[in-house]
This record gives C-alpha cells, structure tokens and sequence, in this order.
C-alpha cells in the first residue's frame, strides 16, 4: 500500500509544463524557451505554493530529457546562506561541462532572498562568466530582497497567488484520480483556506481524504482546524452591532470546542474584515485592534484574556462610531 | 548565448552614453605609463563599466587580467593572480596587460581577509595597467580611492536605449513594435543590460513583440507603486487597494515612504493629520515586525496604512506628479556622510581599543581636539582621507590641503627610495618601513608631536549629525 502513503503534493506535482496551472502566460513563455533550446537566467517571484519549484524543475525536464538530473541542480539558499556556497559549490556545478548533447546546465537557487548580499554579489559575476555552461534559475518570495545587479541579469517572471479557478481544476483531477467525492462547498472551503496556494489546497484534501472519501465543507474545516467564512462573519456581526455576549460564547466555542488557534482565528477575522462594508475610520480601528492582539499573543500573552479583550474592543469602537 | 554577452560592446566606440567618461578613460590609456594611477570606475549596475574595460583592453590590443567578487580575494590570491600579472611581463605578445578587478566594493570581511590591503599593494607594485570597478564609490576604503582616479558613469537616459534596442531588433531579425521598445526602454531605469535581457527574454522564439508581451519580464515595480498610490488617493475598494500593494511586491517600508512622500498632496490640513495618524500607527507596527522578527505584523502595517491614508484622502484624486520620497534624495548625501562617520569611528575605536559608542559618547571630543592641534601628523598616523579629516575640521579646502600635501610628501620619499634602492627593489618580498607603518594599527597619541598648526576654529560643529 506504498502508493496510498505517499505525500500528495509530491506525488501530484505537475510532470510537464503544460500540467502547470493558473500561471498560463508564463508557462507558454517558458515552453517557447524550450523550443528555441535558449534560455536567459530568470528570477521567478511569488510567494509560496504557486508553482515557482515545478516550473524549473519541468522546464528542466523539458529542456534535457532523460539527462535532467545531470543537468539540473536544485539548492535551497536558505540552508547554505554564505559567500562560500558561492565561491565553492555554485561556482564548482556552474564551471563544468554539461552531460550529454546539453548545450548547458540549469542550476536553480530556490529562495535565492536567503542569501546574504555578500552572496549575492559574489554570484552576479559567477552568472555572467559561466554563462556559456550554466544558467540560472532564482526563487524568491520579494524581488526587492534581490540585489540589482542580479535583477539586471534576469528576466522576471512574477507568479501570481493562484486563483480560485486553477486550484478548482487541480482539486478536480486529483478527485477523479483518487476516486474522491468533493461537494461544491467543499471546494469553496478549500479555495478559502488555500489563499492562492496549491500546496495548502493539496494537503487539506489529502488529510480529509484520509479519514473518508466523500469531502463536504466541515470535513474540510476540521482537518484544518480553521473557521467557516459564515462563523467569523458572525463573530464580527455579533461584535459590531454590540452584542458581547453572544459574541463571547460563540468565540469561546470557536476557540475551546473546535479547538481553533487563536493566532489563526485574527487571521481569518482580517481576512474577512478587510473586505467588510465599513467606514474606513472605523475599518482602520478594528484591524488596528486586531494587530494589538496578534503582537500581544506573539508576546506571550495569555489567549483567552487576549482574545475576549479583543471583542469588548470591537463592541467599544463600534459603539463610539454610533454615536458620531 | 544571451544577447548582453552577444552584444557586448567590442570597441569602446560602440558604446552607448557616457561619452565624457569613456573619452577620460581613453585618454588615460593613451597616455598610460607606469606612474598612472589606477581607474576607478563607478554607477549602477548594467551602464557599461565592465564593458567599458573590456572594450578599452580590446582597443588597446591589451591581455585582460580579471578578478572578481565570485574569486576568493585574500593578500595572497590577489597577489599571485593580478601580482603576477602586474609586474611581469606578458607571454602572448600583446603589449600590456590591463588587470580589471571588478566588483572593488565587494571585498567580504573574512573570506577576503586582506584583501584591501592587497590590492593597495598591488596598485603600488604594479607596471602594469589597472582598472577597479565599483557599484558604490563609498563602498571602498578610502585609501584605496584616495590612490584612483575615479571616473562615474550614470544610468543611461531611455532615449539612448531604444536605438540599440531597435538595432538589436535588427540585427536577430525581429520585428519590435515602438511602444514595446519604448516599454522596455523605460522600465529598464537607465540600465542597458537589464533592457537587453527584457528584450531578449520577450523574444526567444518570436518574430513579433507587441507590448502586452513585454510586461512578464520586467525589473522594476515603479508602474505598480504609481498605480499603487494612484488608487490609495482615487476610489479604489479596500480589497483592491490591499491586493495592488501585494503586487508592488516591494516590502511596506518601502510603500510606508512613497505614501508618506505624497501625503503632502492631500488638499487640507485635517486630511494630512488623519493620513500621518494612520502612518504613524502603521509604523508602529513595522517596529514590532522587525523587532520581534514576526511578519504576520506587516499585514497590519499595510492595512491601516492604506485603509487610513485612503479615508483621509477621500477619494479625492491625486493632482498632480506622484514623486519617489523625498527622503531617498537626502538619504543618498546622508549616506555618504554616515559612510566617512562610521569609517572613521571604526579607525579610532579600533586604535584605542574602545567600543565605538563609548569613543562616540566619551572620547570624541578629546580626539576632536587633539587632532586639530595636529590635523597632518593624525591624518598620517591615521590615513585619513580628505573627508575623513575633514569630518574633524570641518574645513574642507583646509582638508584637502593637509592630504594633498602628504600624499605628495609620500610620493617624493617614495622615490628617494627607489634611487637608493637599485632596481631589484620591485621583487622584494617585504617593503621596508613603508609598509610597516601601515599595518601598525596604533601610533598613541600622545607621541605625536604637539602643535604644528593652530587648532581650528571651527570644531564646535564636530557633533553635527549625530
């Protein structure tokens, strides 16, 4: 039963570039590459599970065929952050000849925003002068934490958090293939929950998945531990129109029944806050309120205090707002 | 191969704008002979110094020598590499050979552990050409400058981009339209080779470019902060405000300070205190992020920054040029006066031994005095430079002087070495007193004679800036 143990995110992991979805343009932009057999070094930026990863390591695939392993290097910056990971190994994989009939190499530097600029500036020499051997392919979350000279080096290519569409479509696929029952709730929830990122998607249906082949909304809420939108929204209402206590109880059954974190609790009244239809004044305050709260619990403040404070806070700003 | 490489200009009459900096530096070849000082090279990246410096060696029918930050840059690497090459002469034939060290700022603390000082070393040793190139003339110690002639190169203006753009075009048979061009030209912010990339990433494997297929492929955000902070002061919605700055993708220090240099924008003093009562609060929580190194923060940050500025400016509109900070202008001279400070600082706390907030706190003052009572006899125990010495004086012409003069002081008993010396004197492994003098990190004060000059008048500004 290996095939039912494997990890879902790996064992789904787009094998060609076309399997990449929501990222339509880019994709086609890399596939024109392979093609002409050209490459310039590119700089792939976006946060996380978007496809930055897959989209080198099959354009590697594409690129070398039965060869891409002996031509493709894949190193996590942030694991190695120094000048001399650059000067030793970046320097040592990018100087030899390719394998086979390759006419070059692809190293790809995942996370490349980790190395220090020291490194960073040792490697935009290390670009240019092993060109003809080596190019290079650099993740990273900002390219703002990408010093120019290498920005100048590379084309960019900026991955957008995915849209509800692209993680839908995956979603589906993977279902059919696993034989799944997913309820249209269920995918709804599992677009809110991933927020543009497949690989949270992916790990959410593989653990509801797990305990039963037919995923509906609250399958999909419990494994992830997370609120349904309606609850936070209600949470909010409760606290706006100045009902503490209703509010109250409803949050101690969130936070102590469902067994929601705190910390994911304010994440999801932002995210529902943020969009809501209020007074910038009072909108500004509420999320002002919310930030407090955040830092105080990073600061090891006790939850539930915290946590209560936090709606009496609501309920008092609402109130004032009223009022005029 | 990629076309910056391709394309690469051969000769330095192929190069594109700075035409002063380009004839100096031909000048300077011309009439090169081993008493030249080195060329510093300087400006942003991707204008053309490294490709000045090839272009001139191959003008020249110069050897290229180079040495870059991705080489390991120790006393002894530099010295066997670009050492050889500078004193000995050249097997291939050619004349001379040109020793470029590129990336001259990027010497890193222990990796390249004396390397500085090697390079200095070398300038002194060398019969043969040298060029360094910098990104950040203060990047380098300033003996180090104070031993160059510096030439600066500045970002290339779109309209000098576009023709070699469109001659690109040209050359791989690709038809370009004139918008796509003018795109790249303009988002490329001067730097030629990041245009270059732009256009040959859009172009692998078309024959056409129209300009919606450019926009993948670009370096800078600056159309998004501009629509970023257009929306913030139109009628954007909250959700769209918040997802156009996740597109800037820039980090929201950088959003804080383009909001704050528009504020001033807003029509009506209640209006702007609003907007700075969202920005200070926002930057409160920028503090935490950083402090606590917890980034969930920043969504806060950025929330009550836009959502705030955006009621204070009530949709009102932006009328007129978005401009970048106001502070980044200031900050740049900022910079280079924070550069000689701590340049300085670091010289004397390390000579007396004490931390750099202590000498700052106690002992400055001291200093200050004592090295006006005697600015030469400091400024060549300390090497200092013009700025550096200045920094205590406060006069620049007189700075300026007292270093000219010592330079030429040194200069002339440089040479009285040479006449005694016979010429063996360039393979000998230790120069004698000279370099000593400069290793030695401590002369104590107060052997230094006292009272050659008149103390300054002027030093009751020192403080300045702190």
């Amino acid at each position: 039963m290996e095939e039912n143990n494997t990890i879902w995110i790996e064992k789904y992991r787009p094998a060609r570039l076309a399997d990449i979805v929501g990222q339509d343009e880019i994709v086609e932009r890399l596939a024109s590459y392979v093609k002409t057999k050209n490459l310039p070094h590119l700089l792939f930026t976006g946060s996380a599970g978007v496809g930055k990863t897959t989209a080198a390591v099959t354009l590697a695939k594409e690129f070398f065929q039965d060869n891409w392993q002996r031509n493709f290097r894949e190193m996590n910056a942030s694991d190695e952050r120094g000048i001399d990971v650059v000067r030793n190994q970046i320097k040592e994989f990018a100087r030899t000849m390719p394998d086979g009939d390759a006419t070059f190499k692809i190293l790809f530097l995942d996370e490349a925003d980790a190395l220090t600029t020291d490194a960073q500036a040792a490697l935009r020499r290390t670009m240019e002068t092993y060109a003809k051997t080596c190019r290079f392919i650099l993740s990273c979350n900002y390219s703002s934490k990408i010093i120019d000279p290498i920005q100048s080096r590379c084309a960019i290519y900026r991955f957008r958090p995915l849209g509800g569409d692209a993680v839908k479509e995956e979603i589906g696929r993977i279902a059919s293939r696993e034989g799944l029952t997913i309820s249209a709730g269920a995918m709804d929830a599992i677009v809110y929950i991933a927020q543009g990122d497949m690989r949270k998607a992916i790990n959410a249906v593989q653990g509801a998945a797990i305990i039963s082949p037919t995923i509906d909304e609250k399958s999909i809420y419990a494994i992830t531990s997370t609120a349904r939108p309606d609850e936070i929204a209600e949470l909010l209402t409760l606290s706006l129109k100045g009902d503490f206590e209703p509010a109250e109880s409803l949050l101690a059954q969130l936070l102590h029944e469902r067994g929601i974190a705190p910390n994911e609790l304010i994440n999801q009244c932002y995210r529902a806050l943020v969009k809501m239809d209020l007074s910038r004044g009072l909108k500004v305050q509420l999320i002002d309120h919310l930030g407090e709260a955040d830092f105080r619990l990073s600061e090891g403040a006790n939850s539930d205090i915290q946590m209560e404070a936090l709606i009496a806070r609501f309920v008092l700003s609402s109130e004032k707002q009223r009022q005029g | 191969m990629d076309w910056a490489e391709k394309y690469r200009p051969a000769h330095l009459a192929d190069l594109i704008g700075n035409k002063t900096a380009v004839l100096q530096i031909a000048e300077w070849a011309k009439n090169w002979t081993t008493k030249s000082r080195p060329l510093l090279i300087y400006g942003k990246p991707g204008i053309g110094k490294t490709s000045t410096a090839y272009a001139l060696a191959n003008d020249m029918n110069w050897e290229v020598v180079e040495l870059n930050a991705s080489d390991q840059r120790t006393a002894a690497v530099i010295e066997r590499i670009a050492g050889g090459g500078s004193v000995t002469a050249s097997l291939t034939g050619s004349l001379r050979k040109l020793i470029i060290l590129d990336e001259a700022d990027n010497l890193q603390g222990t990796s390249d552990r004396g390397g500085a000082k090697a390079i200095i070393e070398c300038i002194k040793k060398s019969r043969q050409p040298m060029i360094l190139i910098a990104n950040d003339l203060y990047g380098l110690s300033p003996e180090l400058r104070a031993r160059c002639e510096p030439v600066q190169f500045k970002a290339l203006p779109a309209r000098s981009i576009a023709p070699r753009l469109k001659y690109l075009c040209a050359a791989e048979k690709i038809r370009c339209s004139e918008t796509a061009i003018h795109a790249i030209a303009e988002s490329a912010e001067g730097d030629i080779r990041s245009a270059v990339n732009m256009l040959y990433a859009s172009a692998i494997g078309r024959e056409d470019i129209t300009d919606s297929q450019v926009h993948t492929s670009q370096k800078d955000e600056r159309t998004s902060i501009f629509s970023l902070i257009t929306a913030l002061f139109g009628r954007a919605s909250d959700d769209e405000l918040l997802r156009l700055s996740f597109e800037v993708d820039d980090t929201p220090e950088t959003i804080e300070q383009w909001v704050e240099g528009n504020v001033h924008h807003l029509p009506d003093q209640p209006s702007v205190d609003r907007a700075y009562r969202a920005l200070s609060r926002a930057d409160e929580y920028l503090g935490y992020t950083y402090r606590r190194q917890y980034h969930t923060l920043w969504r806060y940050a950025t929330a009550i920054m836009l959502i705030g500025v955006a009621e204070a400016a009530g949709g009102r509109g932006i009328h007129a040029r978005i401009m970048p900070p106001e502070r980044w202008q200031k900050m740049s001279t900022a910079k280079k006066q924070k550069a000689i400070r701590t340049g300085t600082l670091n010289r004397i706390a390390g000579m007396i031994h004490v931390p750099q907030s202590t000498l700052r706190e106690n002992y400055l003052g001291t200093i200050a005095m004592l090295v006006a009572n005697d600015p030469a006899g400091y400024a060549k125990s300390m090497t200092l430079d013009a700025d550096q010495l200045n920094f205590f004086l406060n006069d620049k012409a007189r700075s300026a002087q007292i270093i000219k003069a010592i330079a030429q002081e040194e200069k002339a008993e440089e040479k009285e070495k040479e006449k005694e010396a016979p010429k063996k004197a360039k393979k000998e492994k230790t120069p004698p007193v000279e370099k000593a003098q400069e290793t030695l990190p401590v002369l104590p004060a107060e052997e230094e004679p006292v009272e050659k000059k008149p103390p300054a008048k002027t030093q009751s500004t020192l403080f300045d800036g702190f």
